[in-house]
């Protein structure tokens, strides 16, 4: 239970979190402050629901001042919003101490709470007096119509009324709609409340913003003052009491009217504005019926825990392979309606798939929120003005790959901010503009998704990195290094080209992680640096970890897949041109490629003659070639771990089950390749040795 | 006498036991570690690795790691017959489970047996690895090996095998 609780605060938080920014970037966006109170309402909700009421409290003060903030009583300012980050953070804290047990808690906790006691007593000077003359005491309709279901999640609607009818005066007509198969767990009642009260129509809104979905909810403000004592009004509203029927509102308008142009107040003028309401009156059916549209719209999402959409994964998986076999067995036994039904079979299939994939895709901007406000607070800390732009927010990805590059970006983000981009003082000699700006971009390029992380700063002095690999022993002074070769250094462990070591980045690990972990998820990363000018750093991603276009081929009778993603192109060589190969390198269209050959890698017996294929494939910036005995063809590949006791195997970075329902081993030629060298240098160092 | 009789109480306890054969051994594993008993399938070799380490099967969508018993008790490899068969097995390591399949020449029977009915084992120095064994079992006059099968499948153990064979082979090479 608690869980859910952390979960969805965090969610809310993070919700809270992105309008704060954009409300800090603009701080006339109205409907930014809507969405900053009902966040918080929700979230104060929340946390009273799971009986916290520190958190509770606090929220509701900070509430308070955004309900203020939104009805205009309060000016918002800088001051606010930082402590609105303050308070945002602390409550990102205090959710896992929910009883302030730590005693710095504790204190912040206090401390915070002055602060927004301060706000409040600030704004509440200012506009106790205007309040009174703005908001006169008005009569409010509000009709309230709870869903049979209601009960179902708890909630007592008479709460919820006598709340309401707390407000001010108030004449509450209840409602019943009977019918002959009611169940005994259903709501059978209604209310029509009649209040005259000094609060606004959102404040009483407010006061269902937990049932919203479950009710229907009419508030309507009407053109009379001092009706609850009316006899007439009491008699009409009164004569429905406990009926099926509401209040007929255009009986109760004509009758008020009537009443009211007795009066010497009434006026032609005042004639106009009933005139109108009768017919808005009139109108609260329809209107009733577009909120409810407006509602069906709302519901559209639903959480699902990821444990399930793993499961249909895993069922998509094994129906895609199944059907392979259909396809298998089809091509087999040729049958006019067997052929007929496997194709639809295939398309179907191929559907679900691509629906089941996209399920667990999610839009990268989940990711680039965070970053927003990390950027926010380390330029500012740093004491540098950065515009950080973040585009193609609305990219998708596996949900698992999301995650895993979370802590990467971050470090990349954060090196830019220290090391890349300037303070403003230098930018202005270097005669740029004083703000630096950070781009923070994804867009999709085929079955990858490409991430791009742009600064204007002062780039990457190539002689710098090379000065420092050679002090470092990473390379030798006399290595003749390209400069994309050098930019790649810092990537090398243990390569920190900061200066000087802050708190923010530069302990010299990093970079080699940043790698590592992207490689893991089957991408690399590519720096590109201009000095004065800027850096760019590209990540290249697969879209998801678990399918993969590949290619099909057999070792000695044991399938392999090898991702097409790596291969740039298929030969024919004879064996005996390897068989006696000294430096183990083939001439293909001029080039000279080494080879790998994986008969004899994999420890079968090696043909001395004949012919053999031979597939290219990239290793960062050169070709390889490894040679197999057979391809098949294509083949879209889902990927199944191979477990632990195949974790010395990494070459093998997973299973795939064929139509057939054979497994093919998915080749990791990156790894095929690190292996084979890894095995020469050891044989190099025997041969030393002897 | 009271101490006595709760200690009865204990290994009152009746068991299910599936006795199965490698060779001419009689070997016993408790049912509740069998998930399923399998044909031998087409299996997948996985090049470099040890030789005990038959391959992967597809076990319905998933892949199965499967291990020659035989080699890994030191016995010597043989060829299938139709009594071969892939005994699905759930073994915990760590507070994991993992699912291995072992690779049986026949599986003989399941039977019950109360666990105080099991002897530890007389040996003083076996073919087999001490610990592997639980103990021994006498039923219908013919004696029968208890597998821990926990560590006798163990991933954990696999890796320490490896770790040695290539320090081995590091030794040799430097």
């Amino acid at each position: 239970m608690k869980l859910t609780y952390i979960e969805e605060a965090n969610e809310l938080l993070a919700n809270l979190e992105i309008s704060l920014l954009a409300l800090e970037n603009n701080s006339s966006d109205k409907t930014c402050i809507e969405e900053i109170f009902r966040v918080m309402h929700t979230l104060k909700g929340n946390s009273s629901m799971f009986g916290l009421p520190v958190i509770t409290d606090f929220v509701h003060d900070l509430e308070t001042i955004y309900d203020k903030v939104r009805s205009g009583e309060m000016e918002l300012n800088k001051e606010l919003i930082d402590c609105s980050f303050l308070c945002l953070d602390h409550i990102k804290v205090i959710i896992y101490d929910a009883d302030l047990e730590n005693v710095v808690n504790k204190e912040n906790h206090f401390e915070l709470l002055k602060k927004i006691g301060g706000f409040i007593e600030e704004a509440g000077s200012i506009s106790v007096n205007e309040k009174k003359e703005s908001q006169a005491v008005r009569t409010v309709y509000v009709l309230f119509e709870p869903s049979a279901k209601i009960f179902d999640n708890g909630t007592n609607p008479l709460f919820l009324v006598s709340e309401l009818a707390s407000m001010g005066n108030s004449k509450v007509v209840p409602h019943f709609k009977l019918s002959e198969n009611q169940a005994h767990d259903e709501c059978f009642t209604y209310w029509e409340i009649f209040i005259e009260t000094d609060r606004s129509e959102n404040e009483i809104r407010d006061v269902f913003v937990f049932v919203e979905d479950n009710a229907e909810i009419f508030i309507k403000e009407l053109p009379f003052k001092n009706v609850l004592k009316n006899k007439h009004f009491n008699d009409l509203v009164s004569k429905n009491m406990y009926g099926d029927v509401g209040t007929n509102m255009e009986e109760l308008v004509h009758l008020l009217s009537d009443q009211q142009n007795n009066e010497p107040v009434a006026d032609a003028k005042k004639e106009v504005v009933i005139e109108t309401d009768v017919s808005e009156a009139g109108a609260i059916h329809s209107n009733k019926k577009v909120s409810k549209e407006v509602k069906e719209k709302g519901a559209t999402s639903i959480r699902v825990s990821s444990d399930k959409l793993d499961e249909l994964m895993n069922l998509v998986s094994e129906l895609v392979t199944t059907q392979a076999g259909l396809t298998l067995f089809t091509a087999k036994n040729k049958t006019p309606e067997l052929e007929t039904i496997s194709e639809n079979v295939e398309k179907l299939t191929r559907r679900l798939r691509d629906t089941a994939f996209g399920m667990t895709l999610v839009p990268i901007n989940n990711m680039f929120g965070r970053f927003q406000r990390m950027v926010r607070d380390i330029s500012s800390s740093l004491g540098k003005e950065v515009e950080f732009v973040t585009e193609g927010g609305e990219t998708e990805l596996d949900k698992t790959i999301i995650e895993t590059l979370t802590d990467p970006l971050m470090h990349i983000l954060r090196n830019s901010l220290d090391h890349g981009i300037e303070k403003a003082a230098d930018r202005v000699t270097k005669g740029k503009s004083p703000g630096g700006k950070l781009i923070l971009k994804s867009f999709y390029s085929g079955v990858f998704v490409y991430i791009q992380i742009i600064d204007d700063g002062k780039g990457i002095n190539v002689e710098t990195i090379r000065d420092k690999a050679i002090s470092k022993g990473i390379i030798k002074s006399t290595d003749n290094l390209s400069d994309k070769e050098i930019l790649d250094l810092i990537f090398y462990a243990g390569f920190s080209t900061a200066e000087k070591i802050t708190d923010v980045s530069g302990r010299g690990v990093g970079m080699d992680v940043v790698k590592r972990n992207i490689a893991d998820l089957r991408g690399n990363i590519l720096v590109e640096s201009e000095v004065n000018v800027g850096t760019t750093l590209t990540i290249k991603l697969p879209l998801t970890l678990s399918i993969i276009d590949g290619l099909l081929v057999t070792v000695d009778k044991v399938n392999y897949i090898i991702p097409l993603s790596v291969i740039t192109k298929c030969y024919s060589v004879k064996n005996e041109d390897m068989a006696n190969n000294f430096n183990r390198l083939l001439t293909l269209d001029g080039e000279q490629v080494p080879y790998i050959n994986l008969r004899e890698e994999f420890g079968y017996t090696v043909q001395g003659s004949g012919e053999t294929l031979l597939i290219a494939v990239n290793n960062g910036d050169r070709v390889v070639g490894i040679t197999v005995d057979m391809i098949i063809g294509e083949y879209q590949a889902v990927i199944k771990p191979l477990g632990r006791h195949h974790k010395k195997q990494d070459f093998v970075s997973g299973a795939s089950i064929l139509g057939d329902g054979t497994i093919a081993l998915v080749l990791d030629t990156n790894k095929v390749i690190d292996l084979y060298t890894n095995n020469i240098k050891r044989e190099e160092k025997t041969w030393q040795l002897n | 006498m009271a101490v006595k009789l709760t200690k009865e109480e204990k290994t009152g306890v009746t068991t299910s036991f599936l006795s199965f054969k490698l060779a001419e051994e009689h070997f016993a594993i408790e049912v509740k570690k069998i998930m399923e008993i399998l044909e031998v399938p087409r299996i997948t070799k996985v090049p470099q690795t040890p030789d005990f380490l038959k391959g992967v099967v597809n076990l319905r969508g998933g892949v199965l790691p499967v291990i020659d018993t035989r080699t890994k008790f030191g016995m010597p490899q043989v060829d299938f017959t139709v009594n071969t068969c892939i005994l699905v097995l759930s073994i915990d390591i760590n507070d994991e489970t993992i699912t291995v399949g072992a690779l049986v020449d026949s599986v003989s029977e399941v039977f019950e047996m109360e666990e105080k009915h099991i002897q530890p084992s007389p040996t003083i120095g076996a073919r087999y690895r001490s610990e592997f064994i639980k103990g021994m079992i006498n039923e219908k006059d013919q004696f029968m090996m208890l597998l821990d099968i926990d560590k006798v499948f163990s991933a954990a153990d696999i890796e320490t095998i490896l770790e040695t064979h290539n320090e081995i082979e590091e030794a040799v090479a430097e």
